[in-house]
């Protein structure tokens, strides 16, 4: 450890990593959501450090603030909930490693190979307005589309999570009391 | 930072170049207020409004020509393969509405969502076969998907609809991570998304020996081979089609693998090139395993749409069989039968439409049973589709697989050829025991009494009938403009 | 430990923020043992009994909910993903000028369609 940046990664990464194995591993499917909102602030954490405020933001605005509420509903949702203290079991646990393990091998060695060009001289600026302007002029086309996919899935959200009859409620799904 | 100035004459030229897009994307956003406008008995006006708007497109891409257009700073391209995809994809979505003019009303799926998803999905579609960046194909790849997750399971009261789109939507999303990894890795090695651009790139002997870059274009096949369903990656396929409604099947069937095919071959014929010496091996091997597979799973079937599923990923097979040389030749015999298999696929399911009655077990091949000589239009039709299907002259389908696969012997790839025509012969079989089941088969009970159709429902399949008949014994002036097209790519 | 010291940099632009992360940290951990330490400690029956709003819980709390929930969270992420393109654009908002404006202008009534659709459609009302 050379400097604050390194001490300020170590700590992130751990707990990014920490975090991840608790999600994989803890046997109660809440927990295991509240876990991956650390490795999501992890994350949001290491992008700042490489100075990619940008990212940062939306990690934090649509992974922290959105999926993980969406995860929370799926779980409240799915009615296996009852027996919620074993509801996220741990099955196949040695081809899982095995997978892990030779995965982890193919990154860790793409990311010391000499495909990817390091750059020697690092200036850190702000990203956000770059990907502005870039967003607005070259990549304008994708921008737009964007807003029509975001259209067709709201649609298609409104349309599958609807009951058919308003006034019938359905039997088989109540409030919470 | 200086303001950022924008150049008002290339703008104009971006903004021509998606004309087709913008008018389909404005239909839809139309279709969807004038639903929520209008009361429950004027809801056909939504339908007669969608199919205005797909006119409309389809005389904007005519007046567009088969001249290249690029717009967006090389995000889009309007050119003859734009063009001829815009049109098949137009098309299929035009019968789609034709055919929802009956199905809709029987099946309650005259709603307003219907026909803006369908809509949306269909600008999703012509937003990726004129993509040429690899961003927009994966924006247009998800805006053609999402609509039709939800399409699929747009019978929410059916366990199979809502069973098939839940399979279509995972293995889909799979293929969707899998497509954006793999352009991620070509990306990291590149520093491109653009397809012309890596046409260059791979000039460079380092690139093309990359692992990263293998790996990339790897996982680029895969998400497309999901998509247009090639075997080992069609698993959804038979679930998701015999599942979604029948008019949203038909749509699947022919848009869906017209738009990722038009990727497909964009990305295969511009930027991969270089890689022909290794890809037409992945290629052969995909397209042999597809049409095999396919064929002897359909020959099992009892169920016409699970039939049709499977004979869908055959016939993605044979399309594939004139992409492994990579020449025009091939190219152009996969577009002339990507338009052909459009007409006749949604011409054979609108006509089981008619006659089954029910979703689900209306669908069993039994119930076709002397269909033909009772109601001999409905029978006709419905054989002229399934010979068309199976490749018998004198229709398109046969005109079709015939370029295909003397595409594939011209270029050398004989095994390949014998192959198709083998498989070629067995899909006759399944294909010809529907028809002996109209004719030959005397019913259990009573014969089925088909739903009468809608004039637009008739249109539909008089339409699809006509063209396979006539590009069937005149196929010449077809077949140049798909040549046209695929040259206008490689310019 | 003068050595680790006096090997960082403290003129080095992450060393604020390493001291912001101690403290941050160090206070909110330290709060959680200082209570644990210092507090009183009584231990009886009832101070342990589940209760829902002082009274015994009569049912149990893991039910399913409903699917209300569910679309208002995908309405929300749909609206938030909207906002992280917002975010870029506001950043250059002066630059962009009137271009900018009909651009961003068009993205957000595209999406403005949806919502009135959603609105009207009812998926918004809480039954």
């Amino acid at each position: 450890m050379t400097g604050p940046a390194d001490v300020i990664f170590y700590v992130l990464a751990a707990l990014t990593v920490g975090s991840a194995i608790f999600v994989a591993t803890l046997p109660n499917i809440i927990y295991a959501a509240v876990a991956l909102l650390f490795t999501f602030c992890g994350v949001a954490g290491l992008y700042v450090l490489v100075s990619a405020d940008f990212l940062a933001a939306t990690q934090v605005l649509v992974y922290v603030g959105g999926i993980l509420v969406l995860i929370m509903f799926a779980v409240f949702l799915s009615n296996r909930i009852s027996s919620v203290k074993l509801s996220n079991p741990v099955h196949f646990r040695l081809p899982a490693a095995a997978i892990c393990l030779t995965l982890f091998g193919v990154l860790a060695y793409t990311a010391i190979s000499p495909a990817f060009v390091l750059k020697q001289e690092i200036t850190y600026q702000p990203t956000t307005a770059r990907i502005g302007e870039l967003l607005m002029t070259r990549y304008l086309l994708p921008f737009e589309v964007a807003s029509v996919l975001l259209l067709a899935a709201l649609i298609g959200a409104a349309l599958l999570s609807r009951p058919d009859r308003p006034d019938i409620p359905r039997p088989d799904m109540e409030e919470p009391k | 930072m200086a303001p950022i100035s924008i150049d008002a004459a290339a703008l104009l030229t971006s903004v021509q170049s998606i004309v087709p897009e913008i008018i389909v994307v404005a239909t839809a956003i139309f279709v969807l207020l004038l639903d929520l406008a209008i009361s429950e008995e004027k809801k056909h006006l939504l339908c007669g409004m969608g199919l205005l708007g797909i006119g409309v497109a389809l005389f904007s891409v005519y007046a567009l020509g088969q001249g290249r257009i690029e717009g967006f700073s090389g995000m889009i391209v309007h050119d003859g393969m734009g063009a001829f995809f815009d049109v098949v994809i137009l098309s299929a979505c035009a019968l789609t509405f034709l055919m929802a003019t009956g199905y809709s009303e029987w099946e309650g799926t005259h709603k307003g969502e219907f026909y803006s998803l369908i809509l949306l999905s269909t600008s999703g579609m012509m937003f990726m076969a004129k993509g040429t960046d690899l961003m927009t194909v994966f924006l247009g790849l998800e805006t053609l998907s999402i609509p039709i997750y939800v399409l699929v399971g747009f019978h929410r009261n059916r366990m199979s609809s809502l069973e098939g789109a839940l399979k279509y939507f995972l293995l889909g999303a799979f293929a969707s991570g899998f497509l954006l990894y793999g352009i991620a890795l070509i990306y990291a090695v590149t520093g491109t998304t653009k397809i012309p651009v890596l046409a260059t790139m791979l000039y460079d002997p380092r690139i093309l020996a990359s692992p990263l870059f293998l790996a990339g274009t790897g996982l680029l096949l895969v998400g497309f081979a999901f998509k247009v369903s090639l075997v080992p990656f069609h698993m959804w396929t038979p679930d998701a089609y015999e599942g979604a409604p029948t008019v949203v099947t038909a749509f699947m069937s022919a848009a869906v693998k017209a738009a990722a095919f038009a990727a497909l071959i964009r990305v295969l014929l511009v930027a991969l090139p270089g890689m022909q010496p290794v890809l037409w091996k992945v290629l052969w091997g995909l397209a042999v395993l597809t049409m095999t597979v396919g064929n002897l799973s359909a020959l099992v079937q009892n169920n016409v749409k699970r039939l049709l599923a499977y004979s869908s990923i055959a016939h993605a097979g044979y399309i594939l069989v004139g992409l492994v040389s990579g020449d025009v030749l091939g190219g152009q015999a996969s577009l002339f039968y990507l338009l052909v298999y459009a007409f006749m696929n949604m011409g054979a399911f609108g006509v089981v439409m008619l006659i089954a009655q029910k979703e689900d077990e209306g669908y069993d091949i039994a119930n076709l049973a002397g269909i033909g000589f009772k109601y001999p239009a409905l029978g006709a039709l419905l054989t002229l589709f399934l010979i068309s299907l199976g490749g018998i002259p004198p229709t398109a389908g046969f005109v079709g697989k015939f370029y295909l696969f003397s595409a594939a012997v011209k270029n050398g790839y004989i095994w390949l050829a014998v192959i198709g025509v083998l498989n070629s012969a067995a899909s006759i079989y399944y294909y010809l025991r529907m028809v002996v089941y109209m004719y030959m088969v005397t019913p259990d009970v009573e014969v089925a009494v088909p739903r009468p159709p809608r004039i637009l429902f008739s249109m539909a399949l008089c339409a699809s009938a006509v063209v396979v008949v006539v590009l069937g014994i005149i196929p010449r002036s077809v077949l140049e403009i798909a040549e046209r097209s695929v040259l206008s790519l490689l310019m | 430990m003068a050595n680790l010291v006096s090997s960082i940099q403290f003129a080095d632009p992450y060393f604020s923020v390493l001291l912001l992360l101690i403290i941050a940290v160090g206070m909110s951990v330290g709060f959680v043992f200082l209570s644990q330490a210092l507090g009183p400690r009584k231990y009886d029956r009832i101070k342990y009994s589940v209760y829902e709003c002082g009274v015994d819980p009569f049912t149990s709390a893991s039910v399913r909910v409903s699917v209300k929930f569910y679309l208002v969270a995908l309405l929300f992420l749909l609206f938030d993903l909207e906002t992280a393109f917002l975010y870029p654009w506001a950043v250059l908002f002066r630059d962009l000028g009137l271009f900018g404006f009909i651009e961003m202008t068009i993205f957000v009534g595209i999406l403005l369609v949806g919502l009135v659709y959603a609105w009207k459609k009812g998926a918004l009302d809480w039954q």
